[in-house]
């Protein structure tokens, strides 16, 4: 009987957060520098970041998790366990979106900003810090908003992994009851509460961060 | 005189094109000086070359004894002590206003937050923005406010000279008075200035020189009067005839 198993999908939420939370986290941390050292790096810098964001946009993201997991960490020598392992693609995939929302908030901060910073006698990395990322970040909410809503779907693919989040869940449920338009109905829900709730947040966030009066030029 | 700034022979080219052709002065201490010219004379460059903001081609910058132009001089350092005040005003959007003023005294200066906050207080209300503005955010300033609260944000770092792009370019005409009201009032307490401005009105009342600028030349200079009412060169009374038609006289 299907219900019984509910319990069972629900405790999939924590793994499908973790590969969001751990891959929207990880991309943060790699998409905010790179979206920094495309806007304000030299050419070498700029050059070698395109490389990065042109791969990980480009390759699909089941080809991405097969590579990494099968092949490059392997050949690193240490073969990951699923999840740490998806969450890092998730990570590195994601950064490369999250840095196009960042450097698209970065340059729509002004220029007069920054030139009104260094005119203080700011160095360009006092300037970015205090003036140029508290505005960039709070622009790049929006997007980052919908990030989270595109990794959350994106995540379901870990299920090709053995990840044991909602749609591993699932399928193993299907199997188990020999049912399966209930269950895939209820992944569906879940995957929609979850983007929902979660963009609630977001959209809280946002409003609390922002500037009173200011409406940006995007 | 007691010089504080000096630029000698300042060369400046974008491409082929020369904005800069060799302009040289001195500032003393508290002068306020004014230059003037038509759009694309090289103002703003001429400016931005004094801080540093662009590197000049070629010519040195001296503020007091420190050539700024050489290669060894710590350039945000030298910066503290040289007031901007932008034509777009450029207040920090997420800033209130004295957080604006208070920025560059504790991530610049490294002050003290109480001391900070009492020079920044200070600077505001020097340029009469009173206390219930002091919590309001750019976007929700007028913009001969915002003005004001830049002019004390390059105040409060107390620098030896302040440089104005037009500070008055971008106001509503019924805001300008309110902002040219505290330039004067600071070039009368004998704080430096160099002020970039076709307030005709603003230079007859307080300044000790015009200097007019063309085509990337500074080609007359004087006290004010001789150069508005008796310019010597062509360029500089067909300037100053259109200006005067322009704004109509005020002062
Ligand atoms: N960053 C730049 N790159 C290329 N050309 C520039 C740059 N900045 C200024 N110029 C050119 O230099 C010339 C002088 O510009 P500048 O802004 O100094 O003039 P200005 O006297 O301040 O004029 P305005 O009254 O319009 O402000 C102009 O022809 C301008 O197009
Ligand atoms: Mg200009």
């Amino acid at each position: 009987m299907f219900w019984a198993y509910v319990p069972y999908m629900l405790a999939g939420v924590l793994w499908t957060f973790a590969l969001v939370g751990g891959g929207l986290g990880l991309g943060f941390l790699i998409g905010l520098p790179i979206a920094i050292g495309q806007v304000y790096g030299g050419r070498v810098v700029k050059a070698f970041l395109d490389v990065y964001v042109w791969f990980f946009r480009g390759v699909p993201l089941l080809v991405l998790l097969f590579l990494f997991y099968w092949g490059v960490f392997p050949a690193l020598g240490h073969k990951l366990p699923a999840l740490e392992a998806s969450i890092i693609v998730l990570g590195l995939r994601s950064g490369a979106y999250q840095s196009q929302i960042f450097r698209g908030a970065i340059e729509s901060v002004g220029e007069g900003q920054m030139v009104a910073a260094r005119s203080l006698g700011m160095s360009r990395v006092s300037a970015i810090l205090h003036i140029i990322l508290p505005q960039a970040l709070r622009i790049a909410i929006p997007g980052w908003t919908n990030e989270y809503a595109i990794l959350l779907k994106d995540s379901a693919i870990c299920f090709t992994l053995g990840v044991l989040e909602i749609l591993t869940r699932t399928r193993y449920v299907v199997i188990a009851t020999g049912e399966a338009l209930l269950p895939y109905i209820t992944a569906g829900f879940l995957f929609i509460f979850l983007t929902y709730g979660g963009t609630k947040v977001l959209n809280v966030i946002y409003e609390k961060t922002r500037i009173p009066g200011l409406v940006w030029r995007m | 005189m007691d010089v504080v700034l000096r630029a000698e022979d300042i060369h400046k080219s974008y491409g082929k094109t020369k904005v800069l052709k060799g302009i040289s002065f001195e500032v003393g201490r508290g002068e306020t000086k004014v230059i003037c010219g038509p759009s694309g004379a090289g103002k703003s460059t001429l400016l931005r070359c004094l801080n540093l903001l662009t590197r000049p081609d070629k010519g040195r910058v001296w503020l007091e004894d420190v050539e700024l132009t050489s290669p060894s001089v710590n350039i945000n350092k030298m910066r503290q002590r040289i007031g901007f005040v932008f034509q777009e005003f450029n207040l920090f959007n997420h800033l209130t206003a004295l957080d604006n003023v208070m920025i560059g005294l504790t991530k610049v200066k490294k002050l003290p937050k109480d001391e900070a906050r009492r020079i920044a207080k200070e600077a505001l209300l020097t340029v009469h923005i009173t206390e219930d503005l002091w919590n309001k955010y750019p976007a929700q300033l007028s913009g001969g406010q915002k003005q004001r609260v830049a002019i004390a944000r390059a105040l409060a770092m107390d620098p030896v000279i302040i440089l104005y792009d037009e500070p008055t370019s971008a106001l509503d005409p019924h805001l300008i008075g309110e902002v040219l009201e505290v330039m004067k009032e600071l070039a009368r307490r004998k704080v430096t200035g160099l002020v970039v401005t076709h307030e005709i009105g603003f230079a007859l009342s307080v300044a000790d020189e015009i200097m007019f600028m063309y085509n990337g030349k500074i080609v007359e200079r004087g006290p004010p009067k001789e150069v508005v009412f008796n310019p010597k060169h062509e360029v500089t009374a067909r300037f100053f005839k259109r200006i005067s038609e322009l704004y109509g006289g005020r002062k």
